[in-house]
């Protein structure tokens, strides 16, 4: 399956994108995707319901959440209500440590995205705070990327060992399936997403 | 500048801090759908039936303060970050319609360029019937690290100076 696993909605405040939007450009454009994954800034949208849309569409619409740590932002896949209640999603300056330890403690799972970001990506901040032990995966193609910034997170990832992820940090309708996660078994829900993220069955693609 | 963004949402959030009056011009009304762009009779044309203003005409109006007095941010150190406007009525020719300002939210971020603090300031208008016609969110953003960064500069042009 191809999945793009990094994309706002209205609900992020940066975000211009409706869901259905999505959905219908996806349609139109007859995009190579399977479905996306919703990861709004610095919450987590247990309220809405996309089922729906995903009859309508045949696409897979899941959720998940963009936090922010001191090594940049965080994509946390498998978002329930233990989770939520181990830390404020909503705070800018969460601990990467943090995050990752009760990612794994509540069965989901924590990718650093665009590592090579100034500021807001995690390899920015190796100098400064070191490395980080508890990463297994990263966003190694991120749409939004400017310059070498994936090169960077390509890199990073060889030199570590790390799993890659693709997503198209799409905030607008037009952006969505820029890059992308070839996955080679079935994904139905986050729970069969996170599972084949932890054992690594999971390959970024770039269709920019 | 450090930010306690706890105690700035207890201090001003949801607290009124002005209250301006506006009467609604149907010259202006039409000038400023010319400028959006309209080209409907119904926003243009004063003697078209059902004659009202565009839907973010309310955007057109300012309080006489952007935030509350004592507002720990400097309005000069900060820009535009954009506006939204919700209708729930249509504003006419002639509406004497009272705005409501309080700070709606204040959250940070971090992004590409550093860090950043957002301010938005809502203005809620109702009309002489007392129905709310209109909500505009105005939001400010104040970049955290440049202000850091600023004051950095003048620690290191210190220290060069006195070495």
């Amino acid at each position: 399956m191809i999945l793009d696993l990094h994309n706002h909605s209205v609900a992020s405040d940066d975000a211009r994108a409706k869901v259905e939007n999505y959905c219908q450009w996806i349609q139109r454009r007859e995009l190579p995707l399977d479905g996306f994954v919703l990861s709004e800034h610095r919450q987590f949208d247990s309220v809405s319901d996309y089922r729906d849309l995903e009859d309508q569409f045949g696409l897979v619409i899941l959720k998940a959440s963009e936090v922010e740590t001191e090594y940049g932002h965080v994509l946390v896949f498998g978002v329930n209500d233990d989770l939520q209640a181990s830390f404020d999603f909503s705070s800018v300056k969460l601990s990467l440590e943090t995050v990752l330890s009760e990612a794994e403690r509540c069965g989901a799972i924590a990718v650093p995205c665009h590592p090579g970001r100034p500021r807001v990506g995690m390899s920015a901040h190796f100098e400064q705070l070191g490395p980080v032990d508890g990463v297994t995966v990263i966003e190694t193609l991120n749409g939004g990327s400017r310059g070498r910034e994936n090169d960077i997170a390509i890199e990073l990832a060889e030199q570590r060992g790390y799993k890659g992820i693709g997503g198209s940090d799409a905030h607008i309708v037009s952006h969505i399936g820029r890059c992308a996660t070839k996955i080679e078994r079935e994904i139905r829900s986050i729970e069969d997403l996170v599972g084949a993220l932890k054992e690594g069955d999971c390959e970024a693609v770039s269709y920019q | 500048m450090e930010f306690n963004i706890d105690e700035m949402k207890e201090q001003y959030v949801d607290h009124p801090f002005d209250e301006v009056e506006f009467v609604v011009d149907a010259e202006d009304m039409v000038a400023f759908a010319q400028a959006c762009g309209e080209t409907a009779p119904h926003f243009l044309d004063p003697k078209a039936p059902d004659f009202r203003a565009v839907p973010n005409y309310a955007s057109r109006y300012h309080g006489r303060r952007s935030l509350p007095k004592g507002f720990p941010v400097n309005m000069m150190a900060s820009f535009d970050a954009g506006k939204s406007v919700e209708i729930t009525g249509s504003i006419r020719a002639g509406d004497r319609l009272t705005a409501r300002s309080h700070i709606h939210d204040i959250f940070e971020k971090t992004g590409r360029s550093g860090g950043m603090l957002f301010i938005v300031h809502r203005m809620e208008f109702s009309n002489q019937d007392d129905i709310k016609v209109s909500t505009v969110d105005w939001r400010m953003v104040v970049r955290l690290d440049m202000t850091r960064d600023k004051k950095a500069k003048r620690g290191a042009k210190t220290q060069s100076g006195e070495s």
